[in-house]
């Protein structure tokens, strides 16, 4: 009896093998490449709480399909990325890649990618060159720098009556980008650039920039491109010089997409005046952003506001789902929903892709000004 | 068959076996990895460990050696040994250059001014625009060999020729002549010994061995940006030597291949993954500061009495 309980079990066992053999395989395997460490880190922290959210969300699986994800990190470094990746597409086999933030990272992985057929969802990075060197895995949710600089180029000369510009960026891959997209446009309107300065990520101190500024005349606008941390040493040092309106002057600083909310307050009385394009912003409306506030505030906090970096990463996830509910079960056939993908609603505006794998619905993108108590007023400038 | 020898062909068998244990194109891209640290390595213990000079520049001679390379091969065309020549020599006649300045200096003021090359050099990658293409990097950078099974022979015998070039060098009077030096450079005079320029000859040659390596990396990760210089690489590259144990042949190329493989082993701690190997690190310092060739030999010696 005892032989034949055990020669049944077995049995059973073999059975029941390929029952969970399939049940293991229909999985979308989502590898995340962000930096963890280093001085970028609060995009892999801020971003890995949008995706832990999301799949909070997905728990019981889109079409048959769990998502299972796997972070790296790629501390914002060429080669580290390139080492993660490698050892994400030997060890997890992703079908799909979320990241990285950093432009340079971001460029190095895209060809290694390419060439496994993996695809590459980028939310994070501006550089123009990662959609236009023809590659047909790459797709990217994030306004690219041109998408960025251009709107606040119009604004600056059309809205803002600006015909004098200083502009300000990192020197990075990015930071070149940005402002070569505000440039070129605001000079072809008629607008002069009376100084392009760019700074390492390692200045600390801004106020020998500052000093320079102010020595330059009458300055409208300026467009600074730089992370969170570096632009509110900026800003204080430029309202210190009493360059900006925030610290008595008349220039009026823009910026884009890159810098988080919650930035004014951190800057201070200095950001009063700061204009600069949201693509996520929290005080909106629409229910899908109301209901990402509210279940980001339930998982990490009442008094927690998500960033846009929370919001990008949560909607990278929402669209690998938004790819499976469509039928995609591997790679090619999320890079096939993708590519088809029209108007679909994230917390983040509507996204279309084009050709190229670039989001080109620019609709929920807007401008924003910040008052004198801190808080963000949005401005119906296009 | 003296040791040596016997060392020798082992290392050439584990050096022609491990692509082979390693089938994982991510595992054998370390390895080839680490072929570069075993030579950056070496370069720096030339240096640092036989001569005794505190060098904080070693990534800028890597660079020369990637930038001076890729720019021959992408901008005009050059043959990649012809620009890997090219760039070897840069390297070495640069630090020459530096060399000229840093023999006249000792400890922490050598270590300042080799810091500010380093400084210097990344300014110049990210500034020259027009040569190096500043911060928006060089893309599609290929490798001198098609397959990475290929690379990592082609660099691990490469490190294998320098390991045994020093090695020959350092047991030689040359060898004897730069102990001295670092023991005690006035000692070093009295026997006739011109510190200044044995100095100079090994932050040269160390330069060039860091050049050559630079040569395989932007074929390895594909693109080319100032930001895989800074100065943080100096301090991995002096990590590996002290970990190993400088001073050393062997202790070195052990250090590279622990510090190679110690992160991308503790990938599976997640964001723990560096404390644990900054904790490893400063326990190694503290408990072995010969490095890891000395603690051996010290436990080997007690086995031995026991």
């Amino acid at each position: 009896m005892k032989r034949a309980l055990w020669s049944f079990a077995i049995a059973a066992g073999f059975a029941a093998a390929p029952l969970a053999v399939q049940a293991q395989d229909k999985v979308i395997r989502v590898g995340v490449v962000m930096p963890i460490s280093g001085p970028a880190s609060y995009f892999g922290v801020m971003g890995k709480e949008g995706i832990d959210l999301a799949l909070d969300q997905l728990k019981a699986g889109v079409n048959g399909y769990r998502l299972q994800v796997q972070y790296e990190d790629s501390a914002c470094s060429p080669l580290q990325a390139t080492n993660t990746v490698k050892r994400l597409l030997d060890q997890f086999k992703p079908h799909i890649v979320i990241g990285e933030e950093c432009s340079d990272a971001t460029l190095a992985i895209a060809p290694i990618l390419e060439q496994a057929k993996v695809v590459q969802l980028n939310a994070g990075s501006v550089t123009m060159k990662l959609t236009e060197s023809g590659y047909k895995y790459v797709f990217r949710i994030f306004p690219n720098a041109e998408q960025q600089s251009n709107p606040l180029a119009a604004v600056a000369y059309n809205t803002l009556k600006a015909r004098t510009a200083v502009i300000l960026y990192e020197k990075t891959n990015a930071g070149n980008d940005n402002a070569d997209g505000f440039e070129k446009p605001f000079v072809a309107m008629g607008g002069k650039v009376l100084a392009r300065i760019d700074f390492g990520r390692d200045v600390n101190d801004f106020t020998a920039i500052a000093t320079r500024i102010a020595s330059l005349g009458k300055i409208d606008v300026l467009p600074t491109f730089g992370l969170e941390g570096q632009q509110v040493r900026l800003s204080q040092a430029l309202a210190q010089a009493r360059i900006v309106k925030g610290g008595g002057g008349s220039a009026v600083q823009m910026g884009s997409i890159w810098l988080p909310y919650g930035y004014d307050q951190k800057a201070g009385q200095s950001s009063e005046g700061y204009v600069r394009i949201v693509q996520f912003d929290p005080t909106e409306k629409r229910k899908v952003v109301q209901d990402f506030i509210a279940a980001f505030r339930a998982k990490y906090g009442a008094d927690k506001v998500p960033t846009h970096i929370n919001a990008h990463a949560f909607d990278a996830i929402l669209l690998v789902a938004e790819a499976v509910r469509r039928g995609a079960t591997d790679s090619e056939s999320i890079r096939d929903r993708f590519s088809k993908m029209k108007d679909v609603e994230v917390t983040t505006g509507k996204i279309t892709f084009d050709a190229k794998g670039q989001n080109s619905d620019l609709s929920v993108v807007h401008f924003v000004e910040t008052q004198k108590d801190l808080s963000w007023k949005g401005m119906n400038w296009r | 068959m003296s040791a040596r020898t016997v060392g020798f062909v082992i290392a050439v068998l584990v050096v022609g076996a491990l692509p082979w244990l390693l089938q994982a194109p991510y595992w054998r891209g370390i390895l080839v990895l680490c072929a570069m640290n075993v030579l950056l390595a070496i370069s720096l213990n030339l240096v640092l460990g036989y001569t005794g000079q505190l060098n904080l520049g070693q990534s800028a001679f890597f660079a020369i050696g990637a930038y001076v390379s890729t720019i021959l091969v992408k901008t005009y065309a050059w043959n990649f040994w012809a620009a890997s020549l090219a760039a070897v020599a840069a390297a070495g006649l640069l630090g020459l250059a530096l060399a000229a300045f840093a023999v006249r200096l000792r400890g922490h003021y050598l270590a300042i001014a080799s810091l500010g090359f380093a400084v210097i050099t990344y300014q110049v990658l990210v500034n020259w625009e027009k040569v190096t293409e500043g911060v928006r990097g060089i893309y599609g950078v290929l490798p001198p060999v098609g397959s990475m099974v290929g690379l990592f022979y082609l660099v691990a015998g490469i490190a294998l020729a320098v390991y045994v070039l020093i090695d020959n060098l350092v047991r030689s009077p040359v060898g004897d002549t730069l102990r001295a030096i670092r023991e005690d450079e006035v000692s070093a005079a009295s026997l006739g010994i011109n510190g200044a320029l044995w100095k100079a000859f090994a932050f040269g040659l160390g330069a060039a061995i860091a050049g050559l390596a630079g040569c395989f990396y932007p074929g390895f990760v594909g693109t080319l940006v100032p930001d895989a210089f800074n100065i943080i690489e100096s301090f991995t590259m002096m990590a590996m030597v002290i970990v190993g144990g400088m001073g050393t042949m062997i202790g070195p190329v052990i250090g590279a291949i622990v510090l190679t493989f110690l992160p991308e082993l503790l990938r599976d701690f997640g964001e723990f993954r560096l404390m644990v190997y900054g904790l490893a690190l400063t326990l190694v310092v503290l408990f072995m500061p010969g490095g890891i060739v000395q603690a051996w030999r010290t436990l080997a010696g007690r086995q031995w009495h026991t």
